[in-house]
């Protein structure tokens, strides 16, 4: 019998999409033959507005891009500024400290919502929340630290806003003390389950020359079994002190992507943990002119971001504004692949591979 | 064994029964805020310099400040921040030098109306000449006057902000 396909729009209003996202899927029954994304939903022009301001005053747009996790994408930011203006090794050692503990904090948050929200979206909306309520912890962590919850614009090109407050420190401590317990649930109550394991595990894999092939980076490209990490392979800040490992996974399936986030909770709160046992006393913010004038010239710094790698190129003409300001997104580069991972799966499990790159539609459309 | 996962996942619920409520009943119970919390603005028009660094700081054109010059020195007549497009980045209250503007714990900012968003901290005629203590330095004598004056001020700038801000505010 001949039967035609049809095309079938999922999004741009559809909850497992993390935002406003269209893919129209080329349907055979309910397998997907085509699947092509659209992303544009969220677009606000940050890059074009960043031209209008100055370099501090772009520190607020970059929370905006990944809100889940605004920490990394200030840093992000800052550190492509502070190379254009060669001030790299003059960052205090305190500030860089402070970068990393509240980096890693925002990256447990950013995972912490992937795992949530995947459970979500494969069915258990229960898993969401658990860790919602966990997270809410780290937020409040960084609503001492800087008063806001998600929009956190707290770190400056030279250093960090404030130092941390007192109540910070306990919080924090608790906190990374009861990590390993709250991961021990999710994987209790997600990771173990067997209908969650029967709709992840071998669907939408991901071989590791497809994912090197397709820039893909992050824990989606770890999950794939290839040990990237830029806080390992190329430290930036003071990575290169801490002792932590790189999980990865086997199959590159969703359930693999999925698990490597888990482990890598724990190994942000090792980092914390020797962070706050080591951090220095100093200034947090190097002597840096009150009006920012990068040297003309261009200048591209990368961090690892909860997504992947965030990229940054800032062009500067000599004046307080900067030229031109690009972002390399993580997720939005992520998604380049999606298409092809999609082909031959059912409906349902284009939601679940959807979910597994983890994608967040602030960054994607920036 | 099948079915292994799915009990261990149902103890994990069934634990939660037995803890503490993490949430809280909102508009009767707050949950407490940080010091730093970002909410509000408040300006202490006493302190304002009427520099305009707060207004060059902001990166959304935010904040518009009227000054008249009052003897020799600029005297802050009008202070309006046009909320509606603030980022809560508070970049403003780290550029003010004098720290006059300041964000409280003020949460409930929501209005019925546009027009009625539009934050002024500050509304106020310039006096023909600043009061005795304003003019003088603070080690000339007229401290209780100056205080008073101040005092008066703060209620004038006080009232002017409470009447744009939201009649449900605290």
């Amino acid at each position: 019998m001949k039967t035609q396909t049809y095309s079938l729009n999922m999004g741009p209003q559809h909850p497992s999409t993390h935002g406003v996202f269209r893919i129209v899927l080329e349907l055979d029954g309910e397998v997907v033959v085509k699947a092509t994304p659209v992303p544009g939903y969220l677009h606000r022009g940050i890059e074009k507005l960043a031209e209008a301001r100055t370099y501090t005053q772009v520190i607020p747009y970059t929370d905006r891009m990944d809100y889940l996790a605004s920490m990394l994408m200030n840093w992000g930011y800052v550190a492509a500024v502070e190379k254009l203006m060669g001030i790299e090794e003059e960052i205090p050692e305190r500030a860089q400290y402070i970068r990393v503990i509240t980096g890693e904090l925002s990256r447990i948050a950013s995972h912490m919502i992937a795992t949530g929200d995947y459970a979500g979206n494969i069915g258990g909306l229960t898993g969401f929340t658990y860790t919602f309520r966990d997270r809410e912890r780290i937020m409040d962590m960084f609503e001492m630290v800087c008063g806001s919850r998600m929009t956190v614009s707290y770190f400056r090109i030279g250093g960090v806003a404030a130092d941390l407050p007192d109540e910070f420190f306990p919080a924090c401590r608790q906190f990374i003390s009861d990590l390993p317990s709250m991961c021990d649930e999710y994987d209790g109550l997600i990771t173990g389950n067997e209908i969650f394991q029967a709709r992840t595990k071998h669907v939408g894999i991901i071989t590791p020359e497809d994912g090197i092939n397709y820039g893909i980076t992050g824990p989606s490209l770890r999950g794939s079994g290839i040990a990237y990490d830029l806080r390992k392979v190329r430290p930036y800040s003071v990575y290169d002190r801490f002792d932590f490992e790189v999980p990865l996974g086997e199959r590159g399936d969703c359930f693999d992507r999925f698990s490597c986030r888990i482990k890598e909770m724990r190994q942000s709160a090792r980092i914390i943990g020797q962070a706050l046992d080591n951090l220095p006393d100093g200034p947090i913010l190097a002597k840096v002119p009150k009006v920012i004038k990068p040297p003309a010239g261009d200048a591209y710094a990368e961090i690892e971001s909860s997504k992947g790698v965030l990229g940054c190129y800032v062009v500067s003409d000599g004046s307080p504004k900067p030229y031109r300001v690009h972002f390399r997104r993580p997720s939005f580069i992520n998604l380049g692949m999606l298409g092809k991972m999609c082909e031959g799966w059912k409906i349902a499990d284009v939601i679940a591979i959807l979910g597994s790159i983890d994608i967040v539609l602030g960054e994607v459309d920036c | 064994m099948f079915g292994q996962g799915l009990i261990k996942g149902l103890q994990v619920t069934w634990h939660e029964m037995f803890k503490k409520k993490v949430t809280v009943q909102y508009p009767e119970e707050h949950a407490p805020l940080a010091a730093r919390y970002h909410g509000r603005f408040q300006l202490d028009a006493d302190k304002c310099i009427a520099c305009g660094m707060c207004a060059n700081a902001c990166p959304n054109k935010v904040i518009q400040i009227t000054k008249e010059k009052v003897g020799k020195k600029q005297y802050l007549t009008k202070y309006v921040m046009r909320i509606e497009y603030c980022l809560f980045c508070g970049l403003c209250v780290e550029s003010c030098p004098k720290d006059a503007i300041a964000f409280s714990h003020i949460i409930n900012m929501n209005q019925f109306y546009r027009d009625k968003v539009r934050l002024v901290l500050v509304d106020r005629p310039a006096p023909e000449s600043l009061p005795e203590g304003e003019a003088a330095e603070p080690d000339a004598g007229g401290a209780a006057a100056g205080k008073a004056a101040r005092v008066q001020q703060a209620a004038r700038a006080q009232a002017a902000a409470g009447k744009a801000a939201d009649k449900e505010g605290e």
